[in-house]
């Protein structure tokens, strides 16, 4: 029994290839990811090693303040430590080193690189150092507070030379800088795409942190002793109190390679999630095409049955074919994963993501879990087609036409009905105030019995989608829709690829439309200015705090307010606090202050949001110990509650607050008020050549920056792009090979309307629409679908803010066009294969 | 035997089929020189592997001659692209097969019209009821081939390679998946056309019974033309045959 399901695999070369297909578009989706995942992690770990070479020991405060999202800020140490340390027998040689957000202005007089999005842009020092992370390729180190040196591929791509003059923003504003030197990071370019402004010690440190402080030491030992015994020697002289610490050069360089391999999990995850999705949709296309195969040989199975073969032997028979093939299909599908990561390599950076580049790094576990996976998903797709296989009977060799049986089954009917009946329910008995947790449930409850009842779905839909083909293209129109519909069971399975897909974008598009929506009127509520320039940098870095300043002093102005966040220790837990200006806030913004003036927000005060308020009985008066990022901690009193939180957040300081310390501030946003009768031509061209000057952030009227802040939410955009493009994909292939094994399967009938006069055009029209019918069948249904999805997870997202529910009109509108498209790409080969048919040889097959 | 009044339908001249080359070359027809005549109901006989089928599906412009000509209607096929013969096939010719003979998914009312269909034409309504009447279709026409019996299923066929009143009919084996009672009922309806409605038929065949319906009967045996025979009998036709060495 074994070789003939080998002959019969190798038999047919063309079904194993097609069956494959699917196999192997899946499993490259899993070994592309998990290749490019470890390559990047390989790079950066490199990376690293040679950066931290040729350290010893690295000293830094111990001091940490976490924020939100993953945030820390650590402290500061004085920078006569340097000295100190420099002391300690068996160091050779200690300079401090200062990394902190600085941007570099290109000749244009537009920053280099992408804002927000990307490898960060830091400001650091570069000096003559025998640990030194920097050393010089061109020019020399910079000296004193007129010289910079930049990073070899910044400097590239902003065509500087050693000689020009260049602007830098940092947090204390925007300088002009001589460019003295080109620098390299170990031996790459530069890290991982970041850029880099390079300072001598005293310029970085009043530059882009405070005088006098360092961000932490960097050690090299004589080689009198280890490193461990060094950091200790080193760690000794410090007042335990002082909370300093020394690492060893291979301590802070495992620490950063850790840092990142953190950052990266997070893509990967990213990434593996969508190879899942890849492949859970890629077992319903392998599921299809075996379950066609089992039809179309039902007759050889029946005769192999009268021959004498069990039905186990029938079954075990296909599930070898399964093996076969998924073994195939997943070795094809790794290589094809090389593929896609050397495509995420090129990919990415062309997204603004820039990547170090590297070989690719293929681990003998991505081989085997991409073969393991593949293999066991296109066994477990093949079992049901393989049982149904077995039961064929004997007599079935002796019957003229033997086709997958045509009848859908009540019994899926109400099985499907059942799960769509009870996920309903539960949706619905959340809505009533159940558990949120529940809903997963619910949403996998509809999505399984819309999948269980597809088959009984699909006739009458696929009919009615098919009725404008009908009417517009006569009688090949016609046949196309009455072979959509011809088998329903084909016709659910092969759409639900397009169906899962479609129903996924439309619920992300949902859901970026719905916050959309909610951000545009929260600003539109909260923003009161005329003008704001914005930045998208979240996070690290951001607008100096003096372009409020200076843009307050333009005529025509009546006043600009700059609004920052800063992070802070509270009760233990890391905190990231709004700042704003009291004495210029009102009339720009509004963060709804109940009964209270902004002006009573003084050095020692803090806001706090009513709903903090209530939820940890604070009122007026109460006293909240805050500790800043200068690990000082202050005790501010709460002056007023306000209501809006869904910007401002729980908690809003005064700049005065930290004013003068080593705390640091950014502002993301600069909010500009005109004076009555302002000349708004004129005061916008004054704006924007102060905004020129930083050059950095964006100057945008009220309604340009309601639509910019709504517009954030596109970043999911890119989600929906990925899945779309993975879902489309995927729909593609499904189609395709449906459609190739349908066109085989209707050969005669095919033979026999080219011999009454069925031109090759009518047959590539009729499979063309058939292909359409199917694809709008899996979009229509998952557009539906995807709506209630979305709503759903607004819903679920209703506690944090979010309230009202918005269909994507436009995604859907988009979507239902792609589906067409995806139907006519996809019927191209197939169409091609069906005008190919032999007349003479499909009427003659029996 | 060639009466004067009868004008050609379709013909061949030297018409060769090669398969293979050189030594191993084998001749399906082996120069046919062949006319058929309108209005008549024409067999063409002989023994398997004779070329019947191939000479069939030469003139029908559903295979290409190696050498020599097939003209229907004064055109010859040989020198038609893909295109034009399709349309020759919808507009000039009417099929019925041995087996498979309709579309299933569509109806025995729209398979009956299915070449006018292809061409976008309406076709005369009037003689479409007139075939559909003819071989008693009149309360079936809404049916799909899996709800007709054999027998009805060859009689959509018969109706259909009538409904575009195409100047020949070429028919292969049309009862040979029938029993021999639906059999004759078939052949009758076919001689029907020709006599009632004036059609031209061609059939392969091996069955001498149903050769015996024929008004006339081309034999071939090893690709060449092995003689006539008009006004036949199922027992001239069988003897005919043995001499042939069937």
């Amino acid at each position: 029994m074994f070789r003939i399901s080998l002959k019969s695999i190798l038999g047919r070369k063309a079904r194993l290839v097609l069956t494959s297909l699917a196999v192997i578009l899946g499993t490259a989706f899993l070994s592309g990811t998990s290749i490019f995942s470890a390559t990047l992690d390989r790079t950066f770990n490199n990376l690293f090693q040679d950066v931290f070479a040729n350290i010893d020991g690295y000293v830094r405060s111990t001091e940490v303040v976490e924020g939100d999202f993953g945030l820390i800020e650590r402290q500061r140490i004085p920078s006569e430590l340097v000295d100190k340390v420099r002391a300690v027998p068996g160091v050779a040689d200690a300079v401090p080193d200062i990394q902190a957000f600085a941007r570099i202005i290109g000749k244009d007089g537009k920053p280099i690189g992408s804002e927000g999005a990307g490898p960060p842009t830091f400001g650091s020092v570069a000096v003559e150092f025998k640990g030194a992370l920097w050393t010089i390729a061109d020019g020399k180190f910079p000296i004193g507070p007129n010289e910079v040196a930049l990073d070899e591929s910044s400097a590239k791509k902003a065509g500087y030379i050693v000689g020009d003059t260049v602007k830098i923003v940092a947090q204390a504003g925007s300088r002009e800088f001589k460019m003295v030197g080109i620098a390299s990071y170990g031996d790459v370019r530069s890290p991982g795409g970041a850029t880099f402004a390079l300072f001598d010690v005293p310029t970085a440190a009043e530059f882009l942190g405070k005088p006098g402080y360092v961000d932490a030491i960097l050690v090299v030992g004589d080689g009198s002793r280890t490193d461990e015994a060094l950091a200790e020697d080193i760690d000794n002289i410090f007042d335990p109190a002082s909370k300093i610490e020394t690492l060893t050069g291979a301590e802070i360089t495992k620490e950063t390679q850790d840092e990142i391999g953190q950052a990266l999990s997070f893509f990967s995850i990213f990434l593996t999630i969508f190879s899942v999705i890849a492949l859970g949709v890629g077992s319903f296309v392998i599921y299809n095409v075996f379950s066609i195969s089992a039809a179309q040989r039902q007759r050889e199975n029946a005769l192999l049955r009268a021959l004498g073969a069990s039905r186990s032997q029938v079954t075990r028979s296909m599930l070898i074919e399964s093996v076969v093939v998924g073994l195939f299909g997943s070795t094809v599908g790794f290589i094809g994963g090389m593929g896609i990561s050397k495509l995420l390599g090129v990919a990415l950076p062309a997204l603004g993501i820039d990547l170090p580049s590297g070989g690719l790094v293929v681990t003998q576990s991505a081989i085997i879990t991409t073969i393991l996976v593949g293999l066991i998903v296109t066994v477990l797709s093949a079992i049901l087609p393989a049982r149904r296989a077995g039961k064929v009977p004997p007599l079935a060799a002796m019957r003229a036409t033997a086709l997958e049986t045509n009848t859908t089954s009540k019994k899926q009917l109400f099985i499907g009905l059942g799960f769509i009946a009870a996920g309903i329910a539960i949706v619905a008995a959340v809505v009533g105030g159940a558990d949120t947790n529940l809903l997963g449930f619910g949403i996998v409850g509809v999505f399984v019995g819309t999948i269980v009842t597809g088959p009984n779905i699909a006739r009458p839909v696929a009919l009615f989608l098919g009725r404008p083909a009908a009417a517009l293209r006569g009688v090949t129109g016609s046949m196309a829709r009455q072979n959509a519909a011809r088998n329903p069971k084909r016709t659910s399975r092969t759409s639900s690829p397009v169906l899962i897909g479609v129903a996924l974008v439309t619920a992300v598009s949902a859901l970026a439309a719905s916050i959309n929506g909610q951000i545009s009127d929260i600003f539109t509520e909260q923003f009161k200015g005329d003008y704001a320039i914005s930045t998208s940098a979240q996070g690290f870095g951001g607008l100096s705090p003096n372009l409020a300043v200076d843009i307050s002093e333009i005529p025509g102005v009546k006043n600009a307010t700059g609004i920052g966040t800063a992070l802070a220790k509270i009760d233990g837990k890391g905190r990231t606090l709004t700042v704003i200006s009291p004495d210029t806030i009102e009339g720009n913004y509004d963060i709804g202050l109940i009964n209270a003036e902004y002006k009573s927000l003084d050095k020692d005060g803090i806001f706090i949001s009513q709903s903090l308020a209530e939820r940890d009985d604070l009122k007026v008066g109460s006293v909240i110990p805050v500790t800043l990022g200068d690990a000082v901690t202050r005790d501010l009193t709460v002056r007023a509650l306000y209501e809006f939180d869904d910007l401002a957040g729980n908690r809003v300081i005064s700049r005065k607050t930290f004013a003068g310390t080593t705390v640091s501030s950014f502002d993301f946003g600069v909010y500009v008020n005109l004076e009555d009768g302002a000349d708004s031509t004129k005061v916008r061209a004054s704006l924007q050549k102060a905004v020129d000057e930083y050059g950095q952030g964006k100057l945008l009227s009220r309604d340009e920056y309601i639509d910019e802040q709504a517009g954030q939410v596109n970043q999911l955009l890119g989600l929906i792009y990925g899945l779309l493009v993975l879902s489309v994909l995927i729909a593609i292939v499904g189609i395709i090979i449906t459609l190739l094994l349908s066109v085989f399967e209707r050969q005669r009938e095919l033979g026999l309307l080219r011999a009454v006069g069925m031109t090759r055009t009518q047959v590539r029209t009729t499979v063309r629409w058939e292909s359409v019918i199917t694809s709008l069948l899996g979009a229509v249904t998952g557009i539906i679908l995807g709506i209630g999805l979305g709503w759903v997870i607004v819903f679920a997202l209703k506690d944090q803010g979010l309230t009202s529910f918005q269909i994507p009109i436009g995604t859907t509108i988009f979507i239902m066009v792609m589906s067409f498209l995806v139907g006519i790409i996809a019927a191209i080969y197939p169409a091609w294969r069906a005008t190919k048919v032999d007349i003479l040889s499909a009427l003659n097959t029996n | 035997m060639t009466s004067p009044t009868l004008t050609v339908a379709a013909s061949t001249h030297n018409a060769k089929k090669i398969y293979g080359k050189d030594d191993s070359a084998v001749y399906a027809l082996n120069d046919v020189s062949v006319d058929f005549y309108s209005g008549q109901f024409t067999a063409i006989m002989g023994p398997s592997g004779s070329g019947k089928s191939t000479l069939m599906h030469c003139i029908a412009g559903l295979d290409e001659l190696t050498e020599g000509s097939a003209i229907i209607d004064g055109e010859d096929l040989s020198k038609m692209s893909d295109k034009h013969l399709t349309e020759l096939r919808r507009v000039k010719i009417g099929f019925i097969f041995q087996s498979f003979n309709l579309v299933p998914t569509l109806t025995a009312d729209e398979n009956i019209r299915l070449p006018l269909l292809l061409g976008n034409s309406k076709g005369n309504e009037e003689w479409i009821q007139r075939v559909i009447n003819t071989v008693h279709l009149q309360d079936r026409l809404t049916h799909r081939p899996s709800e007709l019996s054999g027998g009805q299923q060859q009689r959509v066929a018969v109706a259909r390679a009538l409904a575009s009143e195409p100047r020949i009919i070429f028919a292969d084996e049309p009862t040979g998946n029938l029993d021999s009672t639906t059999g004759g009922e078939i052949l009758s309806f076919m001689r029907m056309a020709v006599d009632e409605l004036d059609q031209t038929i061609v059939m392969v065949t091996h069955d001498p019974v149903a050769a015996s319906y024929a008004d006339r009967i081309i034999f071939l045996a090893d690709g060449k033309i092995a003689g006539e025979m008009t006004e036949p009998t199922p027992e001239k036709v069988l003897d005919r045959m043995k001499s042939l060495g069937n």
